[in-house]
């Protein structure tokens, strides 16, 4: 049984940003409630205000332009991206992440910034947006500042901000020419959470050998972990399946996965390894077009 | 902890409720309401049964807070029949026999009604994705997925008996 | 005159009875015509109110407290601080029952072992302690915490292998090495057939338990009145076992128990038992004289409903290099959990099935039901079948590739046919096995080759049409109909079987309208309510068409012979003509053209009977039927899998499956049903494992426990099989169950061909493949040094 709260209902963010502040230490915020609401539900998660965001609309927007990127406001919903055209056009590997993201009824209602903020290990946008470089603007009353997403998270469910600050928008650099990025998830049934998730971006140079690469690893820790080992293997080199593959065991070496009734340490090691080649590849295909 | 007074439109009636604001969305409508079409199968946003469209759009109503839903337009199984006429997809499921226990039905209704008002004419995959996050244990799912089918090959007039 | 003669000649007589004059086509003008399930409407336009829903004036909300121990005994209950929490109005706990021992082998003591209730055990983590009522769910739910459960905790045990080990932990007193059940099939001279056979194969399998999963959890209404009457709405297969099982554990009489089940979200085996559901309202209910409520949340229904059987299997078979199959030896050691249950039936189905479909000259199986500190398992849809064939269709596979024998040639030439007797067990009057075989045979070859990664497997299986033995000890026939007709040409047909989503009330609508000549619309079903149908012992084992259709068939040839003395007389037709009576038109069988409308033979039939309604009674109990079934159901699934080699990864790509239902009566029923056992079963082999440590459930929810998706699904194409079961009304069997034995073995011999691994438990899960693979290679490789080295 959820535990009672007070709720509040913002009208602005300027509004939300005060509450927060107001109830710094005894306050949550609610946006699709898609993540939120089960630990509540449990009594996991009590709290004694509720901060409701879902209506701040100012917040729900995508905007591109070729020399900003991609800015997309916290409140924008999972469905909004996947139908989103211009992301299909500039970012297409975000809508393949949101179509096998949770279900339909989940991206209609929950959004990206209640994803991002809940810290999910096995969740889907956190890798594939590190990979893509994406930052976090993080607003509260006393101001704004931006995060880079690989160093958001500190630990499982738990991130860089402070009580009083909320997330309002993921930015996302433009792609490099010549660059590449896939992902995918294991999972039994095709939109659950991963068993493991392996977000690869490549970077080609004008000779063609990877000029940049980026491996992040999803569910394969305590947060979205960023396999370094893995991106020195494909740096500066031609790229081959030979390579694809010792990136593979190089992720796999990188990667801290823990033991669970869904599969062992060491079959998630062993699925970052495969999926790690066959992503590297992906990405490297779309990279050398 | 104090109570709001929220209105819910549900099937273009508008219902004036008086609720603790943790009170989900699905318990507004069965309990608040009175509609049980609308049912619970989990704890966990897995199963859909609690499906409804609030402004046209799929939700799972045992995700969502009641007091988000102020003022907006919510559409259950109940709210699909026109003065005893049935819609599409209700005539639909009842050819194809997409049913057997009832239990889930009212969600995986609501679900492809979402999903028909957006597109008309779905792919077999798109309605698939559409049912996805609703579990059926009965039915194996084929049966709804040809009722779908068969209101986007434009077998069913809107309306008519 | 042989059986298959009989059944031939009767198939042809069926064409000869229904004669036609124009209107209606077909033979038999209703059955197996596209007629919408009667209680449509009421689901779709969720009107449908389950058990779930219900509300009665003054209800009361229940929880239950449960035990978190695998094993302990219970020492005191203290309920004062709940009781003091405002809101509570009663806590009760064993020491308020009877403390009777149930089960549904109510033929055998020593097997009613439960108290739902316990008052000096616990012997399963989850198993209910206390149950409270108060004015809302949350303050029940709060009053849990208040309560004080002092226990002594005892060492348990969870595996049987375990449990019967000298020094395991007595579950039960007085059972010695927690031995539960034994059970013994035997015919034909065993080691003679090993004798004589070419290739013997040895292999010991594991099948996992699987969850009903109903998406209607277990609720109950329980509602005491002062002039001592119960009522209850609960979510059940059969509401005549609840009334009778209730009668027993509450020591009133079954007639001042009034039990509802008239719409129920799915039971699939596991609401046919008392849960704690119904007992704790009524408990309740009795103590305050208010309604009370309990609705289990899915966790709970997880944790606390009884299970299917996981089964460790031996098996041992010989045949010739021919493909002759000569004998049969089987093993079963069955975790049974903390009580019997129906899990008892279950031990003996696997034995029997376990042999179909196939003719062994000889046959040996010995089951073993262990007591655990864990959840009980009992009937699930299948009911043993499916872990049966998991081991037998394997390993018989296995053999056949390693003999080079073409499976479905050896199938087709041991497999059984109508007219064969199962020794000591079983008669097949019927069996469209052959059909199938030669059904999926073309399919596979019409699909040419495939492509790289993806491998087809088939599985065959037979199964019952309900099951003839009277462990629960009714003195009511299994089960009864009785017809009435009104004055304007409508029909009431109160029948006791139970509408749990299987299209019941529709087949029996159909068979209804198809014996009456009249149509579907016609006729109103009541069904699921004790006061007002005949006991009928409900819907499992796949029995309802059988026995209730003969049932309803028989009500209304008895109302149909009554109406028509009318006819008779009104027309006053010379003694060689006679009448029947075809889509509402009454009428002579030689001269269709001549008649009256079945409306106004009503209406002349009330006159005749002083202004009393024409009322059939119809009524069915297998007899001098063998040890299992009247009449027995066959099938073939074959399902196409792709198979990611490196990850494990499993993809259900195509299937088919051929059952032999004898007639079809409910055409959409029919396909649902098999639709739907293929989702059961699928996810029975390749998805729902359900792993417990140490007595406890891992993933009692539905993230972790994994159910197949209408995007894992794969297509489902049906074909037909034509034949005619004698025993059934219009020649039909069952379709409810039978498909839900073979697919798990169907996606295991895909893996096999896929793959050449032989995969020994199930649910089969993608590391089992990796690592399975990887043995492989390490084992050809092995092999291929050992050859080098020659």
């Amino acid at each position: 049984m959820i535990h009672d709260f007070t709720y509040l209902k913002p009208g602005s963010v300027k509004e939300a940003l005060a509450m927060l502040a107001d109830h710094v230490d005894e306050c949550k915020i609610v946006c699709g409630g898609q993540s939120l609401l089960i630990p509540m539900r449990q009594g996991l998660l009590v709290t004694d205000y509720l901060i409701d965001i879902k209506g701040l609309n100012e917040l729900s927007y995508i905007k591109y332009d070729a020399k900003e990127g991609l800015k997309m406001g916290a409140t924008t919903t999972h469905r909004m991206i996947e139908k989103s055209d211009v992301i299909k056009k500039h970012y297409p590997v975000l809508v393949e992440m949101e179509d096998r993201l949770a279900s339909t009824q989940t991206r209609n209602w929950g959004t990206i910034g209640g994803n991002l903020a809940h810290g999910d290990a096995a969740g889907d946008p956190a890798p594939v947006l590190t990979t893509l470089n994406a930052q976090v603007k993080i607003a509260s009353a006393k101001g704004e500042r931006l995060v880079p997403l690989e160093d958001f998270y500190t630990d499982i469910f738990e991130t860089v901000m402070e009580h009083d600050e909320m997330i309002v928008e993921i930015q996302v650099p433009p792609m490099p020419a010549k660059s590449g990025v896939a992902y995918t998830k294991f999972n039994l049934l095709r939109n659950d959470m991963g068993v493991v998730g392996v977000a690869v971006s490549v970077v080609a140079d004008a000779s063609g050998a990877c000029k940049d690469a980026r491996v992040v690893l999803g569910n394969a820790g305590v947060t979205p972990i960023r396999a370094k080992s893995a991106e020195k293997v494909l740096v500066g080199k031609k790229l081959s399946d030979a390579l694809f593959a010792q990136a593979g065991e190089a992720a796999a070496a990188d990667a801290d996965p823990v033991s669970d009734i869904h599969a062992s340490e060491e079959y998630r090691r062993h699925l970052v390894k495969v999926l790690t080649k066959r992503m590297a590849k992906k990405a490297w295909e779309q990279a050398s077009k | 902890m104090e109570k709001r007074l929220i209105t819910l439109i549900v099937n273009e009636q508008a219902y004036e409720i008086y609720v603790n604001p943790k009170t989900l969305l699905v318990e507004a409508i069965r309990d608040h309401v009175g509609l049980t079409g609308t049912k619970r199968g989990c704890e966990t946003v897995s199963c859909g049964a609690c499906t409804v469209l609030v402004n046209d759009m799929a939700v799972k109503s045992c995700s969502v807070l009641a007091v988000q839903c102020d003022g907006m337009k919510i559409t259950t199984s109940e709210g699909l029949e026109v003065n005893g006429k049935l819609a599409p997809i209700q005539k639909a499921f009842l050819d194809n026999g997409s049913y057997q226990c009832g239990f889930c039905t009212s969600g995986m209704l609501m679900a492809t009604s979402g999903l028909l008002k957006e597109n008309k004419k779905p792919t077999k995959d798109q309605i698939k994705e559409s049912i996805e996050g609703n579990i059926c244990r009965c039915t194996g799912y084929n049966s709804i997925v040809r009722a779908v089918e068969a209101v986007a090959r434009g077998e069913y007039k809107e309306g008519s008996v | 005159m042989t059986t298959t003669k009989k059944a031939q000649e009767a198939t042809a007589k069926k064409g000869q009875e229904m004669t036609t004059f124009g209107l209606a086509k077909e033979k038999l003008t209703v059955l197996n015509t596209h007629v919408h399930n009667i209680d449509g409407v009421a689901k779709v336009t969720g009107r449908a109110t389950y058990s779930f829903d219900t509300k009665l004036p003054g209800m009361l909300y229940g929880k239950i407290l449960r035990s978190p121990h695998a094993h302990a005994r219970i020492k005191n209950i203290d309920a004062s601080k709940a009781l003091a929490l405002h809101g509570v109005k009663a806590v009760v706990t064993g020491k308020d029952t009877l403390g009777i021992k149930q089960g549904i082998w109510r033929r055998y003591q020593e097997l009613c072992d439960e108290q739902i209730l316990p008052v000096e055990k616990v012997r399963y983590i989850g198993e209910p302690v206390a149950a409270v009522a108060a004015a809302t769910e949350e303050i029940a739910e709060a009053a849990l915490d208040l309560i004080e459960v002092d226990y002594e905790v005892l060492p348990g045990v969870f595996e049987p292998m375990e449990a019967m080990k000298k020094d395991a932990p007595t579950i039960h007193e007085g059972v010695e090495r927690n031995i539960n059940v034994t059970r013994h099939i035997e015919w034909g001279d065993v080691e003679s057939g090993f004798e004589e056979a070419d290739y013997i194969r040895e292999d010991n399998f594991f099948c996992g338990g699987q969850a009903h999963m109903c998406m209607e959890t277990r609720a109950a209404v329980s509602s005491y009145t002062p002039e001592g009457k119960l009522t209850i709405y609960h979510s059940n297969q059969s509401a005549y076992y609840m009334q009778a099982l209730m009668a027993g554990v509450l020591g009133i009489r079954e007639g001042d128990i009034r039990v509802i089940a008239k719409y129920v979200g799915g039971g699939f085996g596991g609401k046919f038992e008392l849960d704690g559901a119904i007992f704790c309202t009524a408990i309740l209910t009795m103590k305050l004289f208010r309604p009370v409520k309990i609705v289990y949340t899915r966790e709970e229904d997880f944790i606390a409903t009884k299970r299917r059987t996981p089964m460790h299997y031996w098996v041992r078979t010989g045949i010739k290099k021919d493909g002759t199959f000569c004998a049969r030896e089987a093993r079963v050691v069955s975790n049974g959990g903390a009580y019997t249950g129906m899990g008892a039936t279950a031990l003996y189905l696997t034995g029997f099935f376990h042999s179909f479909p196939y003719v062994w000259p000889a046959y040996r199986y010995d089951g073993y039901r262990v007591y655990t500190n864990t959840l009980p398992s009992t009937s699930m849809r299948g009911f043993g079948a499916p872990q049966a064939m998991w081991c037998s269709e394997q390993q018989l596979e296995w053999m056949a590739t390693d003999l080079g024998l073409d499976p479905i040639e050896m199938r087709r030439k041991n497999g059984h046919y109508a007219g064969y007797e199962v020794p000591g067990q079983a008669y097949i009057a019927s069996c469209g096995l052959d059909e199938a075989l030669t059904k999926t045979k073309e399919w596979i070859k019409a699909k040419g080759k495939l492509p790289a990664n993806r491998a087809i497997g088939y599985s065959a299986a037979g199964f019952m049409s309900g099951g003839i033995f009277n462990w629960f000890d009714t003195p009511y026939s299994f089960s009864s109909a009785v017809v009435t007709i009104n004055q304007d040409g409508t029909v009431i047909l109160h029948i006791g079987a139970t509408e749990i989503g299987q299209g019941s009330n529709t087949t029996m609508a159909i068979i209804a309208a198809e014996t009456l000549g009249v149509k579907v619309e016609d006729i109103t079903v009541h069904s699921g309510d004790t006061d007002h149908c005949p006991a009928d012992l409900g819907a499992w084992g796949s029995r309802q068409t059988l026995m209730t259709g003969n049932a309803t068939k028989r009500a209304c040839e008895d109302a149909k012979r009554q109406i028509l003395e009318f006819a008779y007389a009104k027309m006053g037709l010379n003694i060689v003509y006679d009448l029947d009576i075809k889509d509402r038109w009454v009428h002579i069988v030689a001269r269709p053209e001549r008649g009256m409308p079945w409306e106004e033979l009503c209406k002349i039939a009330t006159r005749g009977k002083d202004g009393q309604r024409i009322i059939g009674r119809g009524f069915y109990t297998p007899h001098r039927k063998g040890m299992i079934s009247p009449a027995y159901s066959y099938m073939m699934q074959a399902v196409e899998v792709e198979i990611d080699k490196e990850t494990g990864h499993i993809d259900l790509i195509d299937s088919l499956t051929a059952h032999d239902c004898g007639t079809p009566i409910n055409h959409l029923g029919l396909i649902g049903q098999l639709e739907g056992a293929f989702s059961m079963a699928a996810g029975y082999g390749y998805l729902e494992y359900m792993p417990y440590e140490d007595g406890k459930l891992m993933n009692p929810n539905l993230v972790d426990y994994k159910m197949i998706r209408a995007t894992e699904m794969p297509e489902t194409p049906i074909a037909e099989i034509d034949t005619y079961e004698p025993e059934g009304p219009y020649g039909a069997k069952e379709a409810g169950e039978g498909l839900t034995n073979p697919t798990a073995a169907a996606i295991g011999n895909a893996i096999f061909h896929a793959l050449g691994i032989q995969m020994k438990e199930c649910p089969v899960r993608p590391h089992m493949i990796v690592q399975a693979l990887k043995e492989k290679e390490e084992k050809d490789k092995a092999a291929k040094g050992a050859k080098k080295g020659k």
